[in-house]
């Protein structure tokens, strides 16, 4: 058995392959019940193999480089992955909102990650891979979500809420105004999950950091300490994120004249 | 003139329309024939349309949109109450920002009185909007606008669905709004009922005079 530095027991070519398979186990199932889904989890698995080695060496690579540049690289690199997969997950938003939705995770990432990895863990220098690359993964991975959910929703309130928005138009309200409750209501929609993360945390399972530290040799309250700064890091990416990429998206949905533009009036 | 998915389209054409202070005009036709789209034009909350709208001698472009709208005000035909009590609907206006520097929000004795003028004043303020009958609700809707008192109040099927009481409360509301110097246009299909001195016809994209009354 092999040892890392650290304590952490190795993992070679020969135990890769002995995980995959648990694969077969799946494929068996698939087989069985005829799900059909022996190509797909074929792809996935190699997928999942390639991506991650793949990862691992660029990750080698960029620490030991040591470039500011290169990590800011990365991060705009991965903000632009996240902002495309937010406009993927929200498809009731109108056309056009990749831009804001750019804006917004690199606003949002960046503010969020160097107020972490800045202010409370004071990484030197500022911009240690090692530490800044995961520490956005995870205010990404985990807020765009939440962001897409709040997107989404907004647009698909404003929809069910059309005749209130007229109403309220026909009063003198602004586009803010007569889509205010649908931006509460998504913004609300979006942090819900975050919450009850953070309430299930430690109880119903070990978060994914925590456990990568301790099972990499690190002190478990000392790696409780870090997955509780990740927690409350999310949640405010995502409350961030949420809001800022439905105030800068929602106005689409009215016209110059701030009227709200129902079904039949959208251009496509 | 309109646009919408389907590209622009025309669907009134060459309407020359004016209105006096204290007049209240009906508009008849078809279903179908733009009657909606006229009343949404002449309050500024119809995407794409082109023409040239004045009020009080000012063309509308003197006015931001939302401020001509709190003047040449729409009542549609769902009038979409928001969640929240009676009280909340008839101040709602006041939480706008085009109404926050102009006249105070009316207090409870002034809503409780607005009520009144309507037949409502077995509903408490704080009655749940939810828990309104069809007839009560469009009769809080249109104190909501009447309250604000605009210039000009546009009506769309103001007492389609209603029955011959709350018809008739709606069409007294409207008369008096109009003594005290307000514009009224109303979209309705119902029988004549004495309250406005002119009544246009729509067909055609095309609006024309029909028999007076």
């Amino acid at each position: 058995m092999n040892e890392l530095p650290g304590g952490v027991i190795e993992i070679g070519w020969p135990q890769l392959l002995m995980a995959t398979g648990f694969v077969l186990v799946v494929g068996a199932v698939s087989v069985r019940l005829a799900l059909g889904l022996e190509r797909d989890l074929a792809i996935a698995t190699v997928r999942t193999h390639l991506q991650l080695i793949a990862l691992g060496l660029v990750l080698r690579w960029v620490f030991g480089v040591e470039s500011a540049w290169l990590v800011i690289a990365i991060l705009v690199l991965m903000m632009a992955a996240a902002a495309q997969a937010v406009v993927r997950r929200a498809p009731e938003a109108p056309r056009g909102i990749l831009g804001s939705s750019m804006v917004t995770m690199l606003l949002t990432g960046f503010t969020v990650t160097f107020a972490v990895t800045g202010l409370i863990v004071q990484v030197q220098p500022w911009y240690e891979a090692r530490y800044v690359i995961p520490i956005a993964g995870m205010v990404l991975g985990n807020s765009m979500n939440g962001i897409a959910l709040a997107l989404e929703r907004t647009f698909a309130d404003m929809d069910s809420r059309s005749d209130e928005i007229l109403a309220l138009t026909a009063l003198g309200a602004t586009p803010w105004e007569a889509a205010g409750p649908s931006v509460r209501t998504a913004v609300r929609a979006g942090l819900i999950p975050t919450i009850n993360m953070m309430a299930a945390a430690g109880v119903v399972f070990i978060p994914g950091m925590m456990t990568g530290q301790v099972l990499a040799g690190a002190d478990p309250v000392a790696a409780s300490y870090y997955q509780i700064v990740v927690m409350l890091m999310v949640s405010a990416a995502t409350a961030i994120g949420s809001l800022l990429a439905v105030m800068l998206s929602f106005r689409r949905r009215f016209d110059a004249q701030g009227v709200y533009l129902e079904k039949g009036y959208r251009a496509g | 003139m309109a646009e919408d998915d389907t590209g622009p389209h025309v669907v009134l054409d060459g309407i020359d329309f004016s209105l006096e202070a204290g007049e209240v005009v009906d508009v008849a036709g078809p279903s179908g024939v733009g009657k909606t789209t006229l009343l949404r034009a002449l309050a500024r909350l119809l995407p794409g349309a082109t023409g040239s709208l004045e009020l009080a001698g000012l063309p509308a472009e003197e006015y931001i949109p939302a401020e001509w709208r709190s003047r040449v005000t729409l009542l549609p035909q769902r009038f979409a109450l928001v969640p929240g009590t009676v009280r909340d609907n008839l101040l709602l206006p006041w939480r706008l920002k085009v109404r926050q520097e102009r006249t105070p929000p009316p207090d409870d004795s002034a809503l409780a009185g607005a009520l009144d003028s309507v037949g409502l004043a077995s509903i408490s303020l704080d009655r749940d909007v939810a828990r309104l009958s069809v007839g009560q609700g469009a009769r809080v809707a249109l104190l909501r606008v009447l309250l604000t008192g605009p210039d000009v109040l546009l009506l769309d099927e103001p007492d389609a669905n209603l029955d011959d009481v709350s018809a008739e409360m709606v069409a007294e509301a409207t008369r008096t709004f109009a003594q005290g110097g307000g514009g009224v246009v109303r979209v309705r299909h119902q029988r004549i009922d004495g309250v406005a001195a002119r009544r246009l016809h729509l067909a055609k994209g095309r609006l024309s005079e029909a028999s007076t009354p």
